[in-house]
């Protein structure tokens, strides 16, 4: 009955699935996994972090897993929140350092995070990406208290700077009893696998791009004189912004007939601006500012070619990464990280005794076999298809 | 009608539930904590006392052994009269409304009443209490202007913090009392 179970759920959705699922829920609850997603990036910053984690979470929860998310606190946006299908989220009350991470002391957040842990009977640890500090500690405090943990790497680094290095070194460390790691793209993979000295064996690799089949170019709506350049991005450094207000001028230059159509808004939009109007380029160049979702489509389809561009990819050459690398990789971190594995350990051992697992209630399940929102949610599947 | 459970708090600590039912339409809930115990007294006192003894071996002032007297025994008073809660009791009559009184320490009381035409629902909810995650009984009051909102939330058994079992037990009562009302007031 139960291997039936799972078959049906790897199938894609017959007729009779929800009938199939809500069985087989009730009678393979061993099969499912009580999971928590840790990052300091969730809704309602906006980003593609944040919406791969929910809709993560609802594929994750259409399949009878119990997932909650873990993020910290955004202003007002604090306590227990619920989403969608039960989607349970922990705004946390810690303190924002720099850039919406909270700071890296792998104890402070211990605590909460632990009894989170323990309350909602957590079996699985995913945290998401690596600028994250929150998902760092989530991964060292799992280790701690003996929980399966799983990474997920959304983005590329270099080796060269002071916080890359710091970066790398601390993910080196996160990363190296991890059960598994994901990555988004085989570039990422590469980088990852360099950055934290991996297993590559331990290490897939899941997509995580725009579908192309919605966003067919449309020729009807294109411009006939010349060519254009479609750019959709946030306008910060990450996203290469500065690279391309250098090449905008050149390209320009080169290319007679060459429109650019920029969208999106940001700290670098200024940038953009300014190469704007030293080049004399208001014909040539629109900027849109701000896009809502649905209109990206219609923005994207316009041009003749459209410049996606991940973070810094062009980073040094290998030699040199392994070189750094192998260098930073002393026994002298490792041992400071060991001392710091002592403490944890000691830390929670000291919570223990304050606040035994005995006494920290259950929580209600939101989402999963046992879930308030699962009987529901099948319902309404039910009367939908019917 | 009354009965007694006891039932534990999200410390651990003992907490004892009674129950009186005057009719099907009054209820009262009573909470009581232990008293305040010899041995944290002691412990405290000693503790305020080996410091200020500490203190005053280092600068060699009496006014130190004074003043550690005198905050053991204001902080004492202040502790018995504004903190230490022995008891929380939970009236609900369903013409009327729901009255919630604090028993302190010291013999102070303190009662908040809530009319039940401002009495939105009673529900069980969640919340980041230090560094734990607890679930709380409120009542959720309406909002003047517009009844389908909701205007403030009252949390019920501040001081006690009892665990979900506990709190699962006194909102079914609630909620039975409430659908009666609701019954009653919908029928004539």
């Amino acid at each position: 009955m139960a291997s039936r179970g799972r078959q049906e759920d790897s199938l894609p959705p017959s007729p009779e699935s929800p009938h199939t699922i809500s069985e087989g829920s009730s009678t393979c609850s061993t099969m499912t996994h009580n999971i928590c997603m840790v990052s300091d990036f969730f809704y309602p910053n906006m980003g593609g972090v944040e919406s791969h984690i929910y809709q993560l979470s609802q594929c994750l929860i259409k399949r009878g897993h119990k997932v909650i998310i873990v993020t910290h606190a955004y202003e007002n946006r604090k306590g227990i929140r619920y989403l969608t299908n039960g989607l349970k989220v922990y705004y946390l009350p810690l303190k924002v350092m720099y850039n919406q991470s909270i700071a890296t002391t792998l104890f402070h957040s211990l605590p909460l995070l632990r009894y989170i842990f323990v309350r909602e009977r957590v079996t699985i640890i995913h945290s998401h990406s690596s600028f994250s500090a929150m998902a760092h500690d989530a991964l060292f405090h799992a280790k701690t208290m003996g929980l399966q943990t799983v990474f997920t790497d959304h983005s590329l680094f270099g080796f060269a700077d002071v916080s890359s290095v710091l970066t790398n070194k601390l993910l080196t460390v996160s990363l190296c009893d991890t059960n598994h790691v994901i990555c988004v793209s085989y570039t990422s993979k590469e980088n990852t696998v360099l950055r934290a000295a991996l297993n590559p064996e331990i290490v897939s690799v899941i997509p995580n791009a725009v579908d192309p089949t919605d966003f067919t170019p449309d020729p009807s709506k294109r411009s006939d004189s010349g060519t254009t350049v479609i750019v959709v991005s946030r306008l910060v450094y990450r996203k290469g912004t500065d690279l391309l207000s250098g090449i905008i001028p050149e390209l320009c230059h080169k290319y007679p007939d060459l429109h650019f159509i920029i969208g999106g808004e940001g700290p670098k939009r200024i940038i953009l601006e300014e190469v704007r109007e030293r080049y004399q380029l208001h014909d040539r160049v629109r900027l849109l500012g701000a896009l809502e979702h649905k209109e990206v489509r219609n923005v994207l389809v316009q041009g003749h070619i459209v410049y996606d561009h991940v973070a810094m990819e062009a980073v040094l050459p290998i030699d040199k990464r392994l070189d750094r690398l192998i260098s930073h990789c002393g026994p002298v971190a490792g041992s400071i990280f060991a001392l710091l594995v002592v403490l944890n350990f000691l830390f929670l051992t000291f919570l223990r005794w304050m606040t035994p697992d005995s006494i920290i209630d259950v929580a209600v399940d939101a989402s999963g076999p046992n879930g308030a929102w699962t009987h529901e949610y099948s319902c309404s599947k039910r009367k939908g298809e019917e | 009608m009354e009965d007694e459970q006891s039932f534990s708090d999200i410390c651990g600590g003992r907490l004892a539930l009674q129950r009186r039912y005057y009719s099907p339409s009054c209820r009262e809930f009573c909470l009581s904590c232990p008293r305040l115990s010899l041995r944290s007294l002691t412990a405290v006192t000693c503790t305020v006392w080996l410091v200020a003894y500490g203190l005053f071996t280092l600068c060699e002032n009496s006014m130190i052994l004074s003043a550690a007297i005198f905050i053991t025994l204001v902080g004492l008073l202040g502790y018995l009269h504004f903190v230490k809660i022995d008891q929380e009791t939970l009236l609900i009559i369903d013409s009327l409304g729901i009255q919630m009184t604090s028993y302190y320490a010291s013999g102070k009381e303190s009662t908040t009443f809530i009319e039940m035409g401002k009495v939105k629902d009673i529900v069980i909810n969640e919340a980041i209490y230090m560094q734990k995650v607890i679930y709380y009984l409120c009542i959720l009051l309406k909002d003047p202007v517009e009844p389908h909102r909701i205007s403030q939330v009252v949390p019920v058994f501040q001081s006690a913090k009892p665990r979900l079992d506990c709190l699962i037990e006194v909102y079914k009562s609630c909620q039975e009392i409430l659908a009666h009302q609701k019954a009653t007031s919908a029928s004539p």
